[in-house]
């Protein structure tokens, strides 16, 4: 990336000949090529993949519930989410599963086929330290430590474009997630309106100016790349305007830390600025104690999962046809609970699949049950589809990923496992 | 950068100043510039001045006797650490207080606020604040160093060493641990024996805890607690010792408890960073097999009283009491812990681990593609010392390798770097509040929090991204006008009023930069000052992109 940089920089001030001379190599040439008529916005409008971590580790069993199966009411006496039919019941949604009654902002989207559910997905890795398995389904690298890069970045630094901005690539936080780092850049946002130099109005202009002309003439190869990509992307958040921003289609984002993330991915997704890749984080999954059923601590943050995520689809309106929402969280809980009406660390959970390309309205995945004698050690809820198989299938069907191997590097990709949530 | 064009541009920096200087000087101030580079964490205003006139080898030769130099103004401020003056088994208590507490709040709450919702809203127990405290004014503590200490090289091979050997602090109970880790593991044997180092952190609980061989027994072996407790819920059971339904329920469940966490077999993790990162390398020639061996030998070095006064144990029970090969020699069966002490050992003065640790010393020192020649050096003097730290990076220091003019700003400040040398830059002094660690964590190296146990890169790639450019640029100007809480800035002491801008910019050039700003630079910082009407807004604006200048980025 940095050469790529340095090559737009070289190209732009001195023409082609300087590329001759630096000896660089000719596909940067035509990126520089593509860079300088951008302008025209549609040529960044993309394809967009937003990866939702519920950290801590979300209870699978009662937030997609699946009350058909005895099992689950007989281990869970106190905290079980009451059958379809009953007061507070779960949602029914084909049978034998159910939404937590929290979710039921999400009920319309499953019905109309843009939801989709896999159950009993999770890593072949049986960890149960939070640390390691976040840190595993991050890297896409189970059981392996020392995995320097994140799945989403090898799948960025493989398929690299013409026509990348410095928005590729986003996360809604303080630091990037170790999913997004490595090699190719990657922007960490707390919030697009601070997003570059502080200050404000002609003060901030004037300091912005003044520091782009600092590095514009004296920054070396790789400080140059990041410094011209940085303020390119203050330049277009600038157009952008997002202190404007109001959410389309009456949206009403909750006011949590997750809604105003999703919010802001939302806007940069209308904004069209390239976004390919976003990712925010979502916690207070970790419910080992007093864990709740129908109303209770798991509820409220479901609550607020639910909402934001059917605010986020409303507000994108059409545009949701070129995006998929993934969920995805370190492990699922234990079948039984606790003594202190909670769960303990398990090993499968479900994810989420949300958007226009997704063949929702179905819960994919084999489901493996709840009788002992099919739960791992006896005791969790059995993994029968490897992450690496789901985060595969969306970024091959959604996003045209080519090099699978790159991506989950150990990991033999065999369609034949994929669960089918994506269309085409 | 050629050393000639080093040269005149020093020289053409040095013309806009007073001070004229003889050739020869200034080639001692270029030496002297480099030297302060990268044995310490930047320059402080007068510090080129002050090592050209002691000569650049006697600086040399101070720094790498820190137990020479004294550090009274460090030690004065160190001691409004709470934290340093709190032993591990006070901090477990205070964690299992905080845990206590967690749970009762958690049990009250059902309106399911997370923790962060709950931070906020300050709805948090004194317990789980003040080890919040603790915690972040431990994270505080290195910068702090890094900043006053006068023993710079020491600081700077103690964040070598922690990065070397990463320990995670949001891991499990390490939080309680790390303060002991930091102050007795690492910091003892900085410039010490790398064998004893490594030997010590093997032994030290936050190691033994982050890598898990805390958890790693013989398969099949059952702790001594666990095999009692059985006994006596089977005579229970077998009703010779009657026993009221709840009692039993309970003693039922704590055994449940007790199996469910029970520790089952084999854990390579450890064993395999060990090879992998800490001694051999990568490429350093060992097998999974060797792994296993490793994980065999070191099965039983562990912890006890995690939860009260955490030391290392070697848990007989658990130890797998098999003969092992490693790396093509036999280690002897049933020698319990001796078994280990000689693999650490072997794996200390193994020819690999010389040329992995001092590859990896000669990237932080000299370049990010170390050159042979020093990496050599350093081999030679690690070979020749047995592994006396001081003397191999004595070796990498005076390598011609080192001196080279293309080293000069070839490596990229770090994070870290770059809030401890601007703060020195412009004289600032740091308390306890945690604002500094803040921000290096905000560009990207929150300290100590590093989960993979590779520690944080020593190269650029990893530190350059727009976003973070963007941060370093927001730091610089907060700094510099004083906006950052529990750094105390003044620039008049370092910047007294000049008459004009030229002289302004010249003297920042020349404090901060090491007289080695762009003309491109100096032209930016010129115009800029020229467009402020208040001298002192000047000196802040001025001050502020130079901190945040290319330039600066480097060292």
């Amino acid at each position: 990336m940095c050469r790529h940089g340095l090559a737009r920089r070289v190209f732009v001030k001195a023409g082609g000949l300087a590329l001759l001379s630096f000896g660089v190599d000719p596909i940067f040439l035509t990126r520089a090529a593509f860079a300088l008529k951008r302008g025209d916005r549609s040529a960044v409008r993309k394809k967009t993949l937003v990866c939702i971590f519920q950290r801590g580790a979300v209870d699978g069993l009662s937030m997609i519930v699946p009350h058909g199966d005895p099992h689950y009411y007989r281990e869970r006496p106190r905290i079980a989410v009451p059958r379809p039919g009953a007061q507070d019941g779960a949602i029914d949604l084909d049978g034998h599963f159910g939404l937590h009654p929290a979710l039921a902002s999400l009920e319309p989207l499953y019905r109309a086929g843009t939801l989709a559910v896999v159950h009993a997905v999770g890593s072949p890795d049986p960890t149960r330290s939070h640390f390691d398995a976040q840190d595993y389904m991050e890297t896409g690298t189970p059981g392996v430590k020392s995995t320097a890069d994140g799945w989403l970045n090898r799948y960025l630094t493989h398929s690299l474009e013409h026509r990348d901005t410095p928005f590729r690539g986003v996360a809604i936080g303080p630091s990037l997630p170790r999913a997004l780092r490595g090699p190719a850049p990657g922007l960490a946002i707390e919030s697009l309106q601070s997003f570059g130099l502080g200050g404000r109005g002609a003060g901030r202009d004037r300091i912005t100016a003044a520091f782009e002309e600092l590095y514009a003439g004296a920054a070396t190869e790789l400080v140059a790349a990041s410094s011209e990509q940085a303020f390119e992307a203050v330049r277009m958040l600038k157009q952008v305007n997002p202190a404007a921003y109001a959410p389309a289609h009456g949206a009403q984002y909750p006011g949590s830390p997750f809604g105003r993330a999703m919010r802001q991915i939302a806007q940069l997704i209308k904004s069209e600025l390239g976004l390919e890749i976003a990712f925010a984080d979502v916690g207070g999954w970790d419910t080992h104690v007093n864990q709740g059923g129908a109303a209770g601590q798991l509820a409220a943050r479901l609550t607020d999962f639910g909402t934001t995520l059917a605010a986020f689809a409303r507000d994108l309106g059409e545009r949701l046809g070129d995006v998929v929402v993934l969920s995805m969280s370190e492990f699922g809980r234990t079948v039984a609970e606790n003594g202190s009406r909670g769960t303990d660390h398990g090993r499968a959970t479900a994810m989420m699949v949300l958007g226009g390309p997704t063949r929702g309205g179905r819960i994919a995945g084999r489901w493996p049950t709840l009788d002992p004698a099919a739960r791992f050690e006896g005791r969790d809820l059995a993994v029968t589809t490897d992450f690496r198989d789901l985060f595969g299938e969306v970024l091959v069907r959604h996003l045209g990923a080519v090099n699978l191997g790159a991506v989950f590097p150990g990991h033999r990709s065999d369609v034949s496992r994929w669960v089918g949530v994506m269309r085409g | 950068m050629h050393r000639v064009t080093w040269i005149v541009l020093a020289f053409l920096a040095l013309a806009g100043t007073a001070r004229a200087q003889a050739p020869a000087d200034s080639v001692e101030r270029a030496r002297a510039l480099h030297a302060i580079n990268r044995l310490t964490f930047g320059a402080r205003p007068g510090d080129v001045d002050r090592v050209t006139a002691m000569g650049v080898d006697a600086f040399i030769a101070e720094q790498l006797q820190p137990e020479s130099i004294t550090d009274a103004a460090l030690e004065r401020r160190l001691r409004t650490f709470t934290v340093l003056r709190t032993d591990q088994a006070e901090l477990a208590g205070l964690l299992r207080a905080a845990r206590r507490e967690r749970r009762e709040r958690q049990m009250a709450d059902t309106a399911g606020a997370s923790m962060l919702e709950r931070a906020r809203r300050g709805d948090q127990g004194s317990n789980v604040r003040a080890l919040r405290r603790l915690v972040a004014e431990f994270q505080q503590a290195p910068v702090v160093r890094a900043v006053l200490s006068e023993r710079q090289l020491y600081e700077v091979m103690v964040d070598f060493w922690t990065n070397h050997f990463n320990v995670f602090l949001a891991k499990g109970p390490i939080r309680a641990l790390l303060p002991a880790y930091i102050e007795q593991t690492i910091r003892p044997h900085a410039l010490g024996r790398f064998d004893e180092l490594l030997t010590a952190t093997a032994r030290s609980p936050a190691m033994l805890v982050y890598l898990d061989n805390a958890q790693s027994v013989a398969p099949g072996a059952v702790p001594p607690q666990l095999e009692r407790m059985r006994s006596r819920r089977a005579q229970a059971r077998a009703g010779r010792r009657p026993q009221a339904g709840s009692a039993r329920e309970r003693a039922d469940s704590m055994l449940r408890r007790l199996e469910e966490r029970m520790p089952r077999g084999l854990n390579e993790n450890y064993a395999r960073e060990l090879l992998e990162l800490h001694t051999l390398g990568v490429d350093g020639g060992y097998t999974q097999d060797d792994v296993v061996g490793v994980a065999r030998i070191l099965t039983g070095w562990s912890v006890r009283g995690i939860d009260r006064a955490p030391e290392f144990a070697f848990h007989e029970w658990a130890h797998d009491t098999g003969s092992k090969t490693v790396l093509g020699i036999d280690f002897a069966a049933g020698r319990g812990m001796d078994e280990g002490v000689e693999l650490l050992q072997l794996l200390a003065a193994h020819p690999s681990t010389r040329r992995h640790v001092s590859r990896k010393l000669c990237t932080r020192f000299v370049n990010d593609r170390p050159p042979a020649g020093c990496v050599d050096a350093a081999v030679d003097a690690w070979e020749r010392t047995g592994g006396d730290v001081r003397e191999v990076v004595a070796a990498i220091l005076r390598s011609p390798e080192f001196w080279a003019s293309e080293q000069r700003d070839a490596k990229l400040k770090t994070p870290f770097e770059f809030v401890a040398s601007a703060v020195r830059a412009v004289g600032g002094e740091p308390d306890t509040t945690p604002i500094l660690a803040q921000v290096i964590g905000r560009l990207g190296q929150p300290l100590f929090l590093q989960p993979a146990p590779t520690g944080y890169p020593e190269t650029q790639e990893a530190w350059v991204n727009s976003g973070a450019l963007l941060q370093r640029a927001n730091v610089a100007l907060a700094l510099a006008a004083g906006r950052l809480p529990g750094v105390r800035v003044t620039l008049g002491r370092i910047l007294p009023p000049s008459s004009t801008v030229q002289e302004l910019v010249a003297a920042v050039n020349q404090e901060l930069l090491g007289g080695r700003a762009s003309h491109g630079t100096i032209r930016v910082l010129t115009a800029e000052a020229e467009r402020t009407i208040r001298h002192a807004d000047a000196r802040m604006l001025v001050v502020g992109l130079a901190l945040g200048s290319p330039e600066f980025q480097r060292q």
